[in-house]
């Protein structure tokens, strides 16, 4: 069906000429099953468990059957699971019934997988039974329904035909996943994705990069996140190529050795991985693996061409977001068309280009906000309709992101319009952490922003105000925020403001409002030479980076 | 060496690189925010030096709870002997 004769919202018609092939992730799965049913689709290699496409359309809808007395049908459910089988099965099979899916981080911590479950209005949480010491606490607090799932194998086999047509009919606009990422005013916020969103997405990029049947992704990124469940999952599958999934935490140190093992054609990562791996000291080219997909935060080319002259695997920029299902632009495919240091050029799902402050575009090379519309672009916030109505207007998904689009249409990443922090990949409002701090009963106000950090791209540095200057420590802070924050978010250093000699109290403009800018200055003047690598660079010492 | 015996020399050393309070059979990295990505290949790595062995990177991505990791090294150190 052509995408233009579909209900679409503002943000999401464009001039681009869209054919879905596809009208749901079932319909996807099965069309594939059908094609090439003992063509091989998953492979977990820490629990040497792999899967045909048939198999796994089978498992689909067991897990959609044994959903079924467990949820209702167009319903909310959140799921906590690493990189596995379980995650994907529950995933599938609840999209098959038209319900929506919160994947949720298992590493957050519990008072932020609380707030989700809560802010989701989801009737259902399904978890890995690993995860049982974190979630009791809240099963026992929460009224809503607990699932530990702990392996595939376990569910009732089911006749395919018959559990066909106990399938709801599921729309492409219906929505298939909330995606929580890191909100403004500190608590996180829920990007609705239809199937609409997720195929079109995952088509733009399969065909973007040529992927065919013979391709094969290796799945590092978490699947609680849009890279991994877009770029490397519905990507490959779009294609009908196969996917080895690994547990992100895991995969570092065995990097290459899966690539090599498995034989991987694509993958994707954060610069902050590639950064790793070079300082790890691996070496050698790998002339197997096509081509690295990266994106998240800002790729520095000094650190692009170091990889890519040790390794010779091209690197392939993007620029994206949750809102707008993944990548809206890449550099070119092959490596020869590729216009380094920039994040490329639009899929041809989508469009995108560049505003000033009063929303008129402006001409090529003047920076402005990038702004995204097509059917790629998600159908928006989860009940947050002031802020749904701040950043899709106009017919346009207003990105937050600065930068400029060349007289051949490459855009370049510049700098991000409010202080969110990229540590990681993983995206940090400051007012997370803030809110935290601020329930601290020394502290008086507080100041979180992000620095610069040679593998992480960014870490956190937050300034605090007390009452008492000399009545807490910064470890005292330091546990203080352990307790509400998952570890990445958590500050790496906390500095007690009133005992600085030469800037003791926040810096604030005309409006009482903190200057960041200021801060994010002195720390670079004064503090950044005394930041403590922590173990950072004692790792990559020990592995003779 | 036993098994027992191996834990009690791995513990304090993950102890400390995961800073955690305890390293038994009960941890994994499923449930164990502070073994991330970083503290693995650093835990590995003072794991190597400790030991005096080499963890092979096809098997590292496996180890990913106290028992796979103590389990697997008792079986390189017992080759070794």
């Amino acid at each position: 069906m052509n995408v233009e004769t579909l209900p679409l919202l503002p943000h999401q018609e464009s001039n681009c000429k869209v054919e879905l092939p596809y009208p749901n992730f079932h319909a996807l799965l099965k069309a594939k099953a059908a094609e090439a049913p003992s063509r091989e689709f998953l492979i977990f290699p820490e629990s040497d468990r792999r899967y045909t496409y048939q198999q796994f359309y089978e498992i689909s809808l067991a897990a959609s059957e044994w959903l079924t007395s467990r949820t209702r049908q167009h319903g909310t459910i959140c799921i906590a699971f690493r990189n596995t089988p379980e995650f994907l099965a529950i995933y599938f099979g609840a999209v098959a019934r038209g319900i929506t899916v919160v994947p949720i981080n298992p590493d957050l911590a519990a008072a932020e997988i609380r707030f989700i479950i809560e802010d989701s209005d989801c009737e259902a949480v399904f978890y890995d039974p690993d995860l049982e010491g974190k979630v009791a606490p809240l099963r026992r607090e929460m009224t809503v329904a607990f699932h530990p799932f702990g392996n595939v194998a376990d569910l009732p086999p089911v006749d395919t035909q018959k559990a066909e047509t106990n399938l709801p009919k599921v729309e492409p606009n219906t929505p298939a996943a909330i995606i929580y990422t890191s909100g403004t005013t500190g608590y996180p916020k829920g990007v609705v994705l239809s199937h609409l969103n997720f195929i079109v997405d995952g088509m733009g990029m399969a065909e973007w990069f040529e992927f065919t049947p013979a391709t094969r992704s290796l799945c590092i990124l978490p699947l609680f996140h849009n890279n991994g469940l877009v770029v490397s999952t519905t990507t490959t599958l779009f294609a009908g190529g196969s996917i080895v999934m690994i547990d992100p935490k895991a995969s570092l140190r065995s990097f290459w050795a899966l690539v090599d093992r498995y034989r991987a054609t694509h993958t994707s990562v954060m610069p902050s991985i590639l950064a790793a791996i070079l300082a790890m000291g691996f070496d050698g080219k790998r002339g197997q693996l096509e081509g690295i997909i990266c994106g998240g935060q800002l790729l520095p080319l000094s650190l692009a061409h170091r990889f890519e002259d040790r390794f010779g695997v091209p690197i392939f920029e993007g620029f994206g977001s949750t809102e707008a299902a993944s990548y809206s632009s890449f550099n070119r495919f092959p490596a020869s068309r590729r216009k380094l240091g920039s994040v490329g050029t639009v899929l041809p799902v989508c469009e995108m280009k560049v505003v000033d402050e009063n929303d008129v575009e402006v001409p090529d090379g003047t920076e402005g906000e990038i702004c995204i519309r097509g059917a790629n672009v998600a159908i928006g916030y989860h009940k947050l309709p002031e802020l749904q109505a701040q950043k899709f207007r106009n017919g346009w998904y207003h990105s937050g992101d600065y930068g400029l689009r060349d007289s051949d249409g490459h855009y370049y990443f510049r700098s991000r319009k409010d202080d969110l922090i990229v540590k990681g990949g993983e995206k940090i409002y400051p007012a997370e952490i803030e809110n935290v701090l601020s329930k601290h009963p020394n502290v008086t106000e507080s100041a979180v922003i992000g620095v610069d950090d040679a593998i992480l791209g960014q870490e956190i540095c937050a300034f605090a105000h007390l009452k008492d200057a000399n009545a807490t420590s910064e470890s005292e802070l330091l546990k203080f925020c352990a307790q509400s924050l998952a570890r990445f978010k958590r500050p790496k250093r906390i500095v007690v403001i009133n005992r600085l000699g030469d800037m003791p109290e926040l810096p604030k403009g005309p409006t009482k409002k903190i200057l960041y800018r200021v801060l994010r200055d002195y720390h670079e003047r004064r503090l950044g030479n005394s930041e403590d690598p922590e173990g950072l660079k004692w790792v990559l010492g020990s592995m003779g980076g | 060496m036993t098994l027992q015996e191996l834990y009690a020399e791995v513990s304090p050393v993950a102890m400390q690189i995961l800073q955690i309070p305890q390293f038994d059979s009960s941890v994994n990295m499923s449930s164990t925010p502070e073994w991330d990505s970083l503290n693995h290949v650093q835990l590995l790595s003072a794991i190597e030096r400790k030991f005096a062995v080499e963890i092979s990177p096809d098997e590292a991505f496996k180890l990913t709870s106290a028992d796979r990791l103590v389990q697997y090294l008792h079986g390189i150190l017992k080759a070794k002997q």
